[in-house]
């Protein structure tokens, strides 16, 4: 993974001391609330309902298992023994005192770390594929492309007032498991019919009030142009985006409003006047990044397979984990292991200090000293011997992370809603929680298959319910929470934005209505083999709003 | 720090604190005798080219963020001075514009950023392409009286007032001409 020089140090340490005088200048007095907002928010840190929020970025979701022992000594030395893992793949801590910061991003710095641009209408953290650099399916690691942008657009003279925040998503795969088509720059590594790398760009994408799929503007681009081409609509986004309403800022509505042809020729008309400056990335660059990306000397472990077997047979729990937990890795020696954080009835994404150092201590043991953050609230051990899978098992089952899950309809993304977030019009976790007990028995879960779930508690749609299989909204009626369902979206490679039923349901009733479609989808596939969003793919939303809808009225 | 009297109508740039010899008039008419000129685009191009390039007074232009910079670079030869407006903090799009005027289309006179402009954004600016700052928030004003920039150590992209870093990497520079 990419590693600090000299530069990075003095650049992360500067601003750490930056921060620590405008604290101490809020604390004093010397600063309003207000002249220190747009500060704060440059070094991560939010106000929200009950506290301050410390927003720490993880780029791309990778992380070293001492970098993970180090925010388990943050959620216990700083906070109240957990932190919660987001959407983007970074971690945020709901309890900080503003005193304590600068003394934790110090402490972030210490492992190469650090809270910039995790919120403010910057470039924001850059994120990718979870499974880079072990997914068997990859044609090249994103990774080096996505800390090619995490540096580029790191204090960002011309782009740090955008109209609106910018988030950038870049994958390696066909297979799309970093949802590029719903960020404003998807990024999609792949090669010509020359074998040289190169991206499909696509622009315009994002969910909030106004969901979008983002357009494709670009079939190849040379890897050399990565930095030119993406100034050139950056820059087209600044001079050109919204500014007179927060809601429509976003690049979306840009693309949308002026056209994908005419906002093309813009951005390639401006790639034109600079495609061939300072920017211009060379061969022996890219090739430097890389290198902190080399593949890890993965020992040969031909012995899995036959103990595995074994191990399958004798524990059929151990089995559903394997099958439901386990990827196959660019080495068939090896797997990518999920690590749910989503247990039964539990917080989506939280992790407490304990588990965090346990999986640090499994990822430096059987795991090559890397863990990721994925972009569905989980986290990874990318590679894991086929031959150590049992005793892995057996170590996250010391602690509540051994949930055979991953991908499961309990495998819930959810965003914090109105329990913390000074956003949200309803809650949303302890709608995830109910919606995981119904569920949670695991051959039930086993036999609905394939279904991602994904409730937001507000309209900004921080839990990715448009491209939820099933999506929830939460909304404030009339002083009541009401809940609406989406259904048949999607956030990879076929990329669609979830239809909403019809009118929502009370928070007493959402979990009955979930239960509804499921059911549904049960009565009417084809047969196993055929997923929810298959089933919906077929038939559309008629069945389900039937069975939703018309039982109601029965009922009435 | 103490408070560091920074009367308003001053102009700073790299050197620090200048009087500074625009005034800034809706139209010539309204600008007297005075041998120094700002006026907004919508009358600076109703200009002749006469006037413009009139030898006894300099005429510069102010922009507005919502304005497009198009019709003045054929021109950019006869304007002694651009003023490019921060309303607000937040809006970015002069950035942009900065970056157009001086590195795209090679402006040689004065580039001047006017308005709402924190500290932590002068830094931002000079690497951008102005040259002068012409503040109305307090707190900057004092900030850059104590010559107090915020700035870091080096930067991650290419940017004026830097160069390149040896030994690193193509899109990073450090501070320095």
């Amino acid at each position: 993974m990419y590693r600090y020089d000299e530069f990075d140090h003095a650049f992360v340490s500067a601003r750490v001391e930056q921060f620590k005088d405008q604290v101490e200048r809020r604390l004093s007095g010397e600063l309003t609330e207000e002249q220190f907002r747009p500060l704060r928010l440059m070094n991560g840190v939010y106000l929200q309902l009950h506290a301050y929020m410390l927003r720490v970025a993880v780029p791309y979701g990778t992380l070293s298992s001492r970098q993970m022992h180090k925010l388990a000594h943050i959620a216990r030395r700083y906070d109240r023994g957990y932190g919660h893992f987001t959407t983007r793949q970074n971690i945020q801590y709901n309890w900080p005192a503003l005193k304590d910061i600068p003394a934790v991003l110090d402490e972030l710095a210490s492992v190469e770390m650090h809270a910039l641009q995790t919120s403010g209408n910057c470039i924001r953290n850059v994120t990718a594929d979870h499974f880079a650099g072990a997914a068997a399916d990859e044609v090249g690691d994103p990774r080096p492309y996505a800390e090619i942008l995490r540096q580029w657009s790191s204090m960002h003279p011309e782009f740090s007032y955008l109209p609106r925040k910018f988030k950038i998503a870049v994958t390696g795969a066909d297979r799309d498991r970093a949802a590029i088509q719903v960020h404003d720059i998807g990024l999609h590594l792949k090669k010509n019919e020359a074998g040289e790398l190169g991206f499909a760009v696509y622009v315009g994408g994002g969910q909030g009030r106004t969901p979008m799929v983002a357009k494709k503007i670009r079939d190849f681009l040379p890897v050399e142009d990565l930095l030119t081409y993406t100034t050139a609509i950056v820059r087209v986004y600044n001079l050109s985006g919204r500014r007179d309403n927060k809601y429509k800022a976003r690049i979306k509505i840009l693309v949308h409003e002026t056209g994908t042809e005419e906002i093309t020729r813009q951005i390639e008309a401006e790639w034109q006047a600079i495609k061939e400056t300072d920017l211009k990335l060379p061969q022996e660059d890219v090739d430097a990044i890389d290198t902190y990306f080399a593949p890890p000397n993965l020992v040969q472990r031909p012995e899995g397979w036959s103990g595995l077997a074994a191990a399958r047979k004798a524990d059929h729990a151990f089995s559903a984990w394997v099958d439901q937990n386990v990827t196959p890795h660019k080495n068939p020696d090896y797997g990518v292991v999920t690590i749910s954080l989503k247990p039964i009835g539990g917080i989506p994404g939280d992790a407490t200090d304990a588990q965090m150092d346990l999986v640090a201590d499994i990822a430096e043991k059987f795991s090559y000293d890397e863990i990721r953050v994925s972009h569905e609230q989980n986290l990874v051990l990318p590679h894991v011997a086929i031959a150590d899978l049992r005793i892995v098992y057996d170590l996250l089952l010391t602690d509540g992370l051994a949930t055979a899950n991953a991908g499961l309809i309990t495998d819930i993304i959810s965003c914090p809603g109105l329990d913390y977030c000074a956003l949200a019009t309803a809650r949303s976790i302890p709608v995830a929680q109910r919606i995981s007990e119904r569920f949670g028995n695991p051959e039930r879960q086993a036999d609905i298959g394939e279904l991602k779930l994904k409730i937001s508690g507000c309209i900004n749609a921080c839990g990715h319910h448009h491209v939820g299989h099933i999506g929830i909204l939460g909304v404030e009626k009339k002083g009541e929470e009401l809940y609406q369902i989406s259904l048949g979206g999607s956030g990879d490679e076929i990329c669609t934005i979830g239809d909403i039923t019809g009118r929502g349901f009370s928070s007493e009733e959402i979990v009955d209505a979930i239960e509804t479609i499921v059911d549904r989808y049960l009565e009417i596939r084809t047969d196993k083999e055929e997923t929810f969003l298959a089933t919906y793919r077929r038939v559309g939303a008629a069945p389900f709003k039937d069975a939703l809808y018309s039982e109601v009225a029965n009922a009435a | 720090m103490s408070d560091i009297e920074q009367p308003a109508g001053e102009l700073w740039g790299r050197e620090g604190f200048r009087e500074d010899p625009y005034v800034t008039a809706e139209t010539l008419e309204e600008a007297g005798d005075a041998p120094a000129v700002i006026l907004p685009l919508g009358a600076w191009l109703g200009l002749t080219e006469e006037t413009r390039n009139a030898s006894n007074r300099k005429i510069g232009v102010l922009v507005a963020p919502g304005e497009s910079i198009e019709p003045l670079l054929p021109l950019l030869d006869s304007i002694p001075v651009i003023a490019l407006q921060f309303p607000a903090f937040n809006d970015g799009r002069s950035y942009s514009k900065a970056e157009l005027i001086k590195n795209q289309h090679h402006f040689k006179g004065e580039l001047r950023a006017v308005g709402d402009v924190l500290i932590d954004q002068v830094a931002y600016m000079l690497r951008t392409g102005f040259d002068t700052m012409k503040v109305n928030h307090a707190v900057t004003l004092n900030r850059l009286a104590g010559h107090n920039l915020h700035d870091v150590p080096g930067y991650y992209q290419p940017g004026r007032g830097s160069h390149t870093a040896s030994g690193t990497y193509s899109w990073r520079r450090v501070p320095g001409a």
